[in-house]
């Protein structure tokens, strides 16, 4: 047994270190920090009590960003389920080609954000773009996209939709290959049509599928940064700043630790709600087998 | 009749959504074939006018992607090895040397899954100055290693695995590291492949954790790289066709590995939720 024991320490502490050095003590700091005006450059620092977060919710910055994080989440969840699930509908049964096409549209999910939004900057000029050609083929625009802080989210999201459909697209096809195909014989049976199949038996079976997909890529949209910082830097007129990158913008750019950190606990107690939410939701209304 | 129409009907639709979906690409990869008057003086042309592969090369030289190109991959594959085998070691504690202590560790490791990285950062900063791992790529790849999605990923195969062979071998006198290397392994290469690949690509994308910790030049990856390069002439001074060519290198390494392993990664991917970056 004693040798079990040595075993293992020997095979955990090599995980449990970086996860203690990285993850559990910089949690438990990041909520210590927050509490502090600490400046990061020296070493003395007061504690602050709930300042910082009470002067949060006073600053218009970060009621903003709360604003606009929450128009980025819904602007691209909504979408990004819905075309996931219709694209997902096409591949339910194999064709010839089918694998190919799977790849292509999930190619964009899995390259570095920093080059393709550098493509996208481009696509998105004013005079120059593609996306204004675009545009002006259906008579409309042009629209400024990335310049204007009114269309700026918007262009963000189209973006966020193009490059991460891929990954909930791929979901659903491992979801839709699960549904027993008893349940739908039954129904030929009766004569059902494909949308009656569809509505009756394929979106309730899917739907704790469905609810994974709507919690993860909510959380991965509060953490939204790589495309902001490359194609707008939270412009123009901070239209675009998120919570992370306002996060990023008060610790690494301005050193105010203390509030920095009061923003990164509220990201964090916004999954954790999030999270939890999901769960009793999930208990009470999604089907499962 | 009516079944054929559907089908071709069904073609002609998953063609147009791929173009959508590759015309960004398209457009990155033709882009750097065309000189950069080209590219301002028609805008709207997807092709290049002629493929000019010595201006290719040469802008190839001027671009300078070669060292970030190298950083990126050094974190890419000594990262993925030493993932591999912590969370593989991590996973097999979890599965076959089961405790209470063990379960109450994995409960922790479990809460960890879901939270936001990025929310770590300032204190990950501070505690990698105080060990003098800053702006070093070794210490990027040792705040990496606590991969939770590869844990997760390595326990639920591990736990499919037989315990039946796990018995075998010890009551030939194997010791724990044996089992892992010359049984589990063998057992779950495939599970082993897709975590690398998708590590090894979730690496090579980084980007928001390295541009904090890496501040030199010379140790940027290729993410970073390609920004100070987009940067460092203003929106008007660039040269768009090598901004293009940049892109397109550094986007090529993970298209390769798509293509080429598509399977494994396609089976990681569709059980990950893949938070931490």
């Amino acid at each position: 047994m004693k040798k079990n024991t040595l075993a293992r320490i020997g095979f955990s502490l090599p995980f449990l270190i970086p996860l203690f050095l990285f993850w559990i003590i910089p949690l438990i700091s990041a909520f210590s920090i927050s509490f502090t005006d600490w400046d990061y450059i020296s070493p003395k620092f007061n504690f602050v009590g709930f300042d910082n977060y009470k002067d949060m919710f006073l600053d218009t910055d970060f009621l903003r960003a709360l604003q606009n994080t929450f128009a980025f989440a819904f602007g691209t969840i909504l979408p990004t389920i819905v075309l996931g699930f219709l694209l997902a509908l096409i591949f339910q049964k194999a064709f010839g080609g089918s694998k190919l096409f799977q790849i292509i549209i999930f190619s964009p999910w899995i390259t570095p954000a920093v080059a393709v939004s550098m493509v996208w900057s481009w696509i998105y000029d004013p005079e120059k773009g593609f996306a204004n050609y675009l545009l002006a083929l259906f008579g409309l625009g042009p629209s400024s996209w990335l310049q204007s802080s009114k269309t700026a989210m918007l262009a963000i999201i189209i973006f966020t939709i193009w490059k991460s459909v891929g990954w909930t697209f791929l979901f659903y096809i491992g979801a839709l290959s699960q549904v027993p195909k008893s349940l739908y014989e039954a129904s030929d049976v009766d004569g059902a049509s494909y949308l009656r199949k569809l509505w009756h038996i394929t979106v309730p079976y899917i739907s704790p599928t469905t609810f994974f997909l709507i919690i993860v890529n909510l959380i991965q949209s509060i953490q939204v940064y790589d495309q902001i910082q490359i194609m707008t830097q939270g412009g123009p007129g901070g239209s675009t700043t998120t919570l992370l990158y306002l996060y990023y913008d008060k610790s690494f750019q301005n050193y105010q630790m203390g509030p920095a950190n009061a923003v990164a606990i509220i990201i964090l107690v916004i999954i954790i709600l999030l999270s939890l939410l999901s769960n009793r939701v999930s208990k009470r209304f999604v089907h499962y087998e | 009749m009516k079944a054929k129409l559907i089908s071709v009907l069904k073609y002609i639709f998953l063609c147009a959504i791929s173009f959508l979906f590759l015309f960004p690409f398209l457009w990155m990869l033709f882009g750097s074939f065309k000189t950069n008057n080209e590219i301002w003086q028609k805008p709207y042309q997807l092709f290049p006018s002629n493929l000019d592969f010595a201006l290719l090369l040469k802008n190839l030289q001027e671009i300078h992607l070669n060292g970030y190109l190298l950083n990126s991959f050094f974190v890419g594959c000594l990262g993925t090895i030493l993932i591999l085998l912590v969370c593989s070691m991590f996973a097999y504690a979890v599965v076959f040397l089961k405790s209470k202590n063990m379960d109450r560790i994995f409960v922790v490791v479990l809460i960890t899954y879901m939270l936001p990285g990025a929310v770590t950062y300032v204190p990950s900063y501070i505690i990698l100055a105080n060990l003098h791992m800053l702006d070093k790529l070794t210490g990027l790849i040792f705040s990496y290693l606590a991969n939770v999605f590869a844990v997760f990923y390595f326990r639920q195969n591990f736990m499919k695995t037989s315990v039946d062979f796990v018995e075998a071998a010890k009551i030939d006198g194997a010791g724990h590291w044996t089992i892992l290397r010359h049984v589990i392994l063998p057992l779950n290469i495939s599970a082993f492949c897709s975590v690398g690949l998708l590590t090894f690509i979730q690496l090579y994308n980084s980007y928001m954790w390295p541009s904090i910790m890496l501040n030199s030049q010379e140790k940027y990856l290729i993410s970073q790289g390609l920004r100070q390069f987009f940067i460092q002439d203003g929106a008007y001074g660039m040269n768009w066709s090598q901004v293009m060519l940049a892109s397109t290198v550094a986007v090529l390494p993970v298209v390769l590995i798509l293509i080429i392993a598509q399977k494994w990664l396609i089976a990681a991917i569709s059980q990950d939720s893949g938070v931490k970056f």
